[in-house]
């Protein structure tokens, strides 16, 4: 069966202060209906692709269609034939809910009928019916997207473009986002594109992913066909000295059982903080000495982020001044079997074991053996640390001072 | 670049400055209110001293420019709200709809103007109440003359304020705009004493601040006479100056508005 395709992206860039490629000579087709996911870390261009497709921000060079309509000629059409819901939240706070909707109504040019019974239809679709006529600004984080989200669908938009539909908000509501996003998907026949830097959340809700790396589409596919590129188990390896896996990383590769080795950026842990203010002094530090212009966040944000080189150093290897990884992720066959050697091994080798994990691949180890790194670990710049938070502690429903 | 405007859009944009003005009730108090006190202070306070000016009381003399510095107030800080609407995301709300820029920024305009006037008349009942205009036929045209004078001088502050909003990336900036930009647009419109009694580079100053040809003009239209400094046609040459202030503003506004990043 074959499907049209509703947005085709012709070799799409974006280049910021004439260095930076936020976006680099993509090419893909997203066809009618489906839920399409990027994956990708802070700053990889997800936002940036979003706002060129969206006509907010004109494409350096390349081009794309949507819904038949050129994105640089005819971008009144394609704004006609989208919706787009932000990852910062853009409600107004001091309007009710149904005063924001019906704002969005009349800027699209629906006339008052028309407006009044989908203003209607939409908030029973996202349960908002009883909180209509309430201020915004008395909103749960959870109500808020959904009024946001249903806001995207008012004009009934061909394609909705949601950024990082999630973001900040806990699992229980995270789950009925997503329950709301594909009952849409399925009850309004939109072709959705969303954005997300949790895997779960692409795993869970997107036909096909598309992970994207420092501008560059590195993966295109199912979810299903993504991991089954992972044949055999991963084996992950944590070490009490992160100095001895450069040691025991060459043990690995010369084994014909072992298909991958990785080492992950140390992430999750309590040192992550930590080491978050440590590489951004270190990338700070590089910044001036070499005179490279800081990469500048994808979605053209204040922050500076250390040039490619640095962030590959960051990522793949110790760097002086910087917290080294403690992770080396094996991909094997038959892992079950092979746990008993791989540690006999690293005994051998002298070197101290902390922990051995073992499991199925997963769309996380998909994202390491494609990029290298761990999409856990938040390689955004501080500022963009903060406005991050900032968003967080807004969708959570608090007021955020000045 | 000409960019199609669509009325519903700036309808539409009006109305949501109106909604959140009208929401906002402890602003409008307070601002009626600090107008309230600085009209009886220096109105019966200095006017006591000082007695009157040319042929009005000092209260009288004092009401308009009062008034005009509610305006000014208002309608600044109205077109500077574009930094909120940016900094707390509406505006890509409003960018990302299939409606030219320029009409968001004309319903922005209107908007502004729309509820400083608003704020310009309630000054001007309260100021009527204290005893400041004489209660005479004239009177009336002269207030309804006032409301539409209001509305041309805070379009262009509105666009002013607009421009600066366009420029500005940070709300901390805010600080510097009402002390160097603001007060000394208020502080040199004649609102506290007359043009033809301060030294000549002190007058040029004064005859530099398009907001004393505002304030001018509301003389004209409360009090039935503006300075001799600028004879009696001195409102037919304040009008123009402020029309003429009005189309630049609006224009220097929309063009910056338009050329901004989100």
């Amino acid at each position: 069966m074959s499907r049209n395709s509703i947005i085709e992206v012709d070799a799409l860039t974006k280049v910021f202060n004439r260095q930076v490629r936020a976006v680099d000579g993509i090419d893909f087709d997203v066809e009618e209906g489906e839920i399409l996911g990027f994956l990708g870390p802070n700053g990889a261009g997800k936002t940036t692709t979003l706002n060129m497709l969206s006509t907010l921000l004109k494409p350096t060079s390349g081009t794309a269609t949507v819904n038949g309509y050129d994105i640089i000629e005819e971008p009144d059409a394609v704004r006609r034939s989208i919706g787009y819901v932000f990852q910062d939240p853009t409600l107004d706070l001091e309007l009710t809910g149904r005063e924001n909707l019906d704002f969005h109504g009349r800027l699209y040019g629906l006339n008052k009928d028309v407006r009044e019974q989908r203003v209607d239809e939409i908030l029973q679709l996202v349960q908002l019916a009883d909180r209509a006529d309430n201020l915004v600004k008395t909103y749960s984080g959870g109500m808020k997207r959904r009024l946001e989200i249903a806001r995207g669908l008012l004009h009934h938009p061909k394609v909705l473009f949601l950024d990082e539909p999630t973001l900040g908000l806990d699992p229980q509501t995270r789950r009925s986002i997503w329950a709301h996003i594909q009952q849409l998907n399925q009850q309004k026949q939109v072709t959705i594109i969303l954005t997300t830097h949790y895997t779960e959340e692409a795993d869970y809700l997107c036909g096909r992913i598309l992970i994207i790396d420092f501008g560059k589409i590195v993966a295109l596919d199912t979810p299903d066909n993504l991991k089954a590129r992972l044949e055999g188990d991963v084996v992950s390896l944590t070490f009490k000295d992160p100095e001895m896996i450069a040691k025991v990383r060459p043990l690995f590769e010369r084994k014909d059982w072992v298909r991958h080795v990785h080492i992950v950026s140390s992430s999750n842990d309590h040192a992550a903080a930590g080491e978050m203010m440590n590489m951004m002094n270190v990338m700070r530090g590089m910044d001036v000495s070499s005179g490279v212009m800081g990469r500048v966040g994808s979605e053209g944000a204040i922050g500076k982020r250390a040039p490619r080189q640095i962030e590959k150093m960051l990522s793949t290897g110790p760097v002086e001044g910087s917290p080294a990884s403690r992770r080396l992720i094996l991909l094997v066959d038959d892992g079950g079997h092979r746990i008993p050697s791989i540690v006999k091994l690293v005994d051998e080798a002298g070197v101290d074991l902390e922990s051995v994990e073992l499991h199925k691949p997963t769309l996380d180890d998909v994202f390491i053996s494609v990029t290298g790194r761990n999409i856990r670990d938040e390689q955004g710049s501080f500022m963009e640390m903060i406005r991050r938070h900032r968003i967080i502690r807004q969708a959570r429903g608090q007021r955020v001072p000045g | 670049m000409v960019q199609p405007l669509s009325g519903q859009a700036i309808y539409v944009v009006l109305l949501r400055e109106l909604k959140r003005y009208w929401r906002a009730k402890a602003r409008i108090i307070s601002s009626v209110a600090q107008s309230f006190f600085f009209l009886a202070v220096f109105g019966f306070g200095l006017g006591g001293f000082i007695g009157g000016v040319g042929r009005v009381t000092y209260l009288s003399y004092l009401a308009p420019g009062i008034i005009g510095m509610g305006l000014l107030f208002g309608s600044v800080f109205s077109g500077v709200s574009v930094i909120f609407d940016r900094q707390f995301g509406f505006m890509k709300e409003m960018l990302v709809a299939p409606v030219s820029r320029t009409s968001i920024i004309l319903g922005k305009i209107l908007g502004g103007a729309a509820t400083a006037s608003i704020q310009g008349i309630l000054l001007m009942v309260v100021a009527g109440i204290m005893g400041a205009f004489t209660l005479t036929p004239a009177l009336a045209f002269g207030a309804f003359a006032a409301i539409v004078v209001m509305l041309l001088i805070t379009a262009g502050f509105v666009g002013l304020g607009v421009a600066i909003g366009s420029t500005l990336n940070d709300f901390h900036a805010f600080q510097l705009l009402s002390t160097f930009i603001i007060w000394p647009l208020f502080m040199l419109s004649g609102v506290f004493f007359p043009i033809d009694a301060v030294p000549f580079p002190f007058q040029v100053a004064m005859l530099l601040d398009p907001m004393f040809y505002g304030v001018e003009l509301l003389r004209w239209c409360l009090l039935g006479a503006g300075t001799p400094l600028l004879g009696p046609l001195g409102w037919l040459i304040s009008l123009g100056v402020l029309i003429g202030f009005n189309a630049l503003m609006i224009a220097i506004g929309t063009y910056l508005f338009s050329r901004a990043q989100v």
